[in-house]
């Protein structure tokens, strides 16, 4: 059964010759206790989709639907789809309110959503809210503000206000990229678990493919506004079929390399950059296929934007490799040689 | 204490540096720290936020502003031609000097550290003229076009303003300023946090490509131990405060002696071996302002005796200790785990080194820290 679903959503920012489309006709769905991974570089539109889905910016074209109805842009529509499909922000640190305690936080959602929730009630509520995400102890945690937590407990408070309106799909948009990374799994691990607890689909957004690949049971791959590479998470990343998905998954630090090896591609990397200026690498074109500038493996046909094609079963790419009319790399090739 | 060996002679000592900030209750962000950079070596210090490395740097590039004082300790610059220096004993205009030609310093969040209103090559003739360099400007143009293109910067781009930068550039003419009066040390303070994984491997290989060609030694700062064990010799642990291990990355890496270094270790996902469990380090470290008794991360760890909670452990080479095979000089670790007296029957195995069987791969190390503290409880059965 699926929850929610996004069709065709494309955002467009600015007009006339300085419009620029962030979100291209973006489909996906999530479903019930499932978590879908969206990766992909700062500018690739992830955010922007988020904020969509959120209804924080009003999209172009397309539409989502949650539960077999389309989500409301108005009035009290707008709020009950609000209500079941609720974000978490990047920044802890920006998105409680500085005057206002924990309990102010959690307390007013809780009140929006169960309107019957009052005085000592809704003090219980809020106290259990805290419980679940292990902020304790909550009575103390609850009169704090948020200058007196640390990252780690604010982003507890964030998830927690998000839960406060039963919601059944949490968004969560690069959840711990502000914080430190001992304390990152912790999150991920109570998002995890509050998931399988309540039976939420998950959007979890991030540029981490390692944590995408631990916590996801699908990965999709965001790059100028397109969806290029989507699959089952250990698919995508140990047998990454875009060329862009591949250069992510090698530019990411992986500890278990040894330094020998990682020294070794630093050298064959060097190499391959001499009389290539950073300017020219990092631009991009808007035609034809958005990576073609950056890609290795461009060819002609890459002027034309390429169509979602099987590099292997349930594993799309947005990438003319894998065009097994032309007779290009099919996916048993691709496996065979990887 | 003894340095981890390393190739060259040591171009910048630190001694039991301590550094405060006043306040009603002074927060002591650096404790009695001892660190020795080699020449043409990568120092790689990692810590979590908070726990007084940026601090470490600003003391060592003798940067710190009130209400940050240094308390205690000396940082001595050794140069290549010259006599030493004991550079905390400095000020002023002698000071001055050091600044930027024999220690400059890669600020963090490449973002905000160029000035918004002037040109890129005026912010370079501002670095040549205030260190009366004698260059007339076409002489500090060019050099500044000759930093850029070393960067991988077209040097058309001298008259281009930060805004028209993305940030991977920028923190590439970030990089060419701390160049610019080819200095031998360079501090780096997070230099690659704010940018995407494939500009960041971009300004990673530029950083080791430069340092091979023109010799430097780095101090390299960041909360992301993952990219040390690729680009660091030695590493120094830090938390609340102290270092709690010093040693040879590569050997670290394989098999950490101190408890918080296993932690973060295992705090990374490894993206392409089998899906494990993942814990992270429970809790949250202490309050510096605190006076803090015995170990500070006592409260977090999993294998605490009764003596870490009453004693700080000090800062001590582990003699004969074993890496990859063989026998690693210059081993500190502060962790009473490695007392005999405190702690008669030796570490775990996942602390002794003994527990190392691929000295390449720290996923290898068996167990998970026992989870403590207010944050327990996230463990997760099966994931997805």
């Amino acid at each position: 059964m699926s929850v929610l679903e996004v069709s065709d959503l494309t955002v467009r920012f600015g007009r006339g010759s300085t419009q620029i489309t962030a979100v291209d006709a973006v489909s996906f769905s999530l479903r019930a206790g499932q978590t879908v991974a969206l990766v992909g570089e700062s500018g690739s539109g992830k955010s922007t989709v988020v904020r969509a889905m959120s209804q924080l910016v009003r999209p172009a074209a397309g539409q989502i639907v949650l539960d077999d109805t389309r989500a409301g842009r108005r009035g009290a529509a707008l709020r009950a789809y609000r209500r079941r499909v609720q974000p978490i922000f990047q920044d802890p640190y920006a998105s409680l309110n500085p005057m206002h305690t924990v309990r102010h936080h959690l307390a007013r959602p809780l009140h929006l959503a169960r309107e019957h929730l009052r005085g000592q009630e809704l003090d219980k509520a809020v106290l259990e809210m805290l419980r679940a995400v292990n902020l304790t102890p909550a009575e103390e945690i609850a009169a704090k503000h948020p200058h007196e937590l640390s990252g780690g407990q604010r982003q507890r408070v964030a998830i927690a206000r998000a839960l406060a309106t039963r919601p059944d799909v949490l968004l969560a948009d690069e959840p711990v990229s502000m914080l430190d990374v001992s304390i990152r799994l912790e999150i991920l691990n109570l998002l995890d678990r509050l998931k399988r607890e309540h039976n939420l689909a998950l959007l979890y957004v991030t540029h981490d493919l390692a944590t995408a690949r631990h916590f996801s049971a699908e990965i999709m791959v965001m790059y100028r506004g397109e969806i290029v590479e989507r699959g089952p998470a250990d698919d995508v990343i140990l047998h990454p079929a875009h060329p862009y998905t591949q250069l992510l998954a090698a530019a990411a630090p992986d500890p278990a390399r040894p330094r020998v090896s990682a020294a070794a591609a630093r050298a064959a990397r060097q190499q391959a950059r001499i009389g290539k200026p950073a300017e020219r690498r990092e631009a991009v074109l808007d035609a034809g296929c958005r990576f073609r500038s950056r890609c290795s493996r461009a060819m002609t046909k890459c002027q034309v934007r390429p169509p979602d094609l099987e590099a292997a079963v349930g594993h799309l790419a947005r990438c003319w490799l894998y065009d097994a009319a032309a007779g290009n790399e099919s996916a048993e090739s691709r496996r065979a040689s990887a | 204490m003894s340095a981890p060996a390393g190739a060259g002679d040591v171009v910048l000592r630190a001694e039991h540096l301590s550094v405060s900030y006043a306040a009603r209750r002074p927060v002591r962000a650096v404790r009695d720290v001892s660190l020795e950079l080699r020449r043409g070596e990568v120092l790689g210090i990692v810590g979590e936020s908070g726990c007084g490395k940026s601090t470490l740097a600003y003391a060592l590039a003798r940067l710190l502003r009130p209400p940050a004082e240094l308390t205690e300790g000396t940082v001595t610059f050794c140069g290549k031609d010259g006599p030493r220096v004991e550079l905390t004993a400095l000020a002023g205009e002698e000071l001055r000097r050091y600044r930027s030609t024999r220690i400059a310093m890669v600020f963090q969040s490449a973002m905000n550290a160029l000035n918004p209103v002037t040109s890129i090559a005026h912010q370079f003739r501002d670095i040549f003229t205030a260190h009366d360099t004698g260059m007339d400007r076409s002489a500090m143009d060019a050099r500044t076009g000759d930093l850029l293109e070393m960067v991988g910067i077209d040097r058309g781009r001298l008259r281009s303003f930060a805004h028209e930068l993305s940030g991977g550039m920028r923190q590439r003419v970030i990089i060419a300023m701390a160049l610019a009066l080819d200095p031998e040390v360079v501090i780096m303070d997070e230099p690659t946090t704010a940018l995407d994984v494939v500009v960041q491997q971009e300004i990673l290989d530029e950083i080791e490509r430069l340092r091979e060609a023109l010799g430097f030694s780095i101090i390299f700062i960041t909360h992301d131990l993952s990219l040390l064990l690729e680009i660091s010799d030695t590493l120094a642990v830090m938390y609340a405060g102290k270092v709690v291990e010093y040693a040879p990355t590569e050997q670290v890496a394989a098999a950490p002696a101190h408890p918080y270094t296993l932690g973060l270790l295992r705090s990374f996902p490894d993206m392409r071996g089998e899906r494990r469990e993942l814990r992270g380090i429970p809790g949250t470290p202490p309050d510096l302002s605190e006076q803090i008794a015995g170990c500070a991360f006592a409260a977090r760890c999993g294998y605490s005796v009764e003596a870490c909670r009453t004693t700080s452990p000090p800062l001590l080479p582990l003699p004969g200790r074993f890496g990859g095979g063989v026998a690693v000089a210059g081993w500190n670790a502060a962790c009473h785990l490695h007392n005999p007296d405190l702690c008669p029957g030796g570490p775990p195995p996942e602390l002794s080194g003994a527990a190392a069987g691929r000295p390449d791969r720290p996923a290898a190390v068996a167990n998970g820290l026992v989870s403590e503290g207010t944050a327990a409880g996230d463990s997760s059965g099966g994931f997805q």
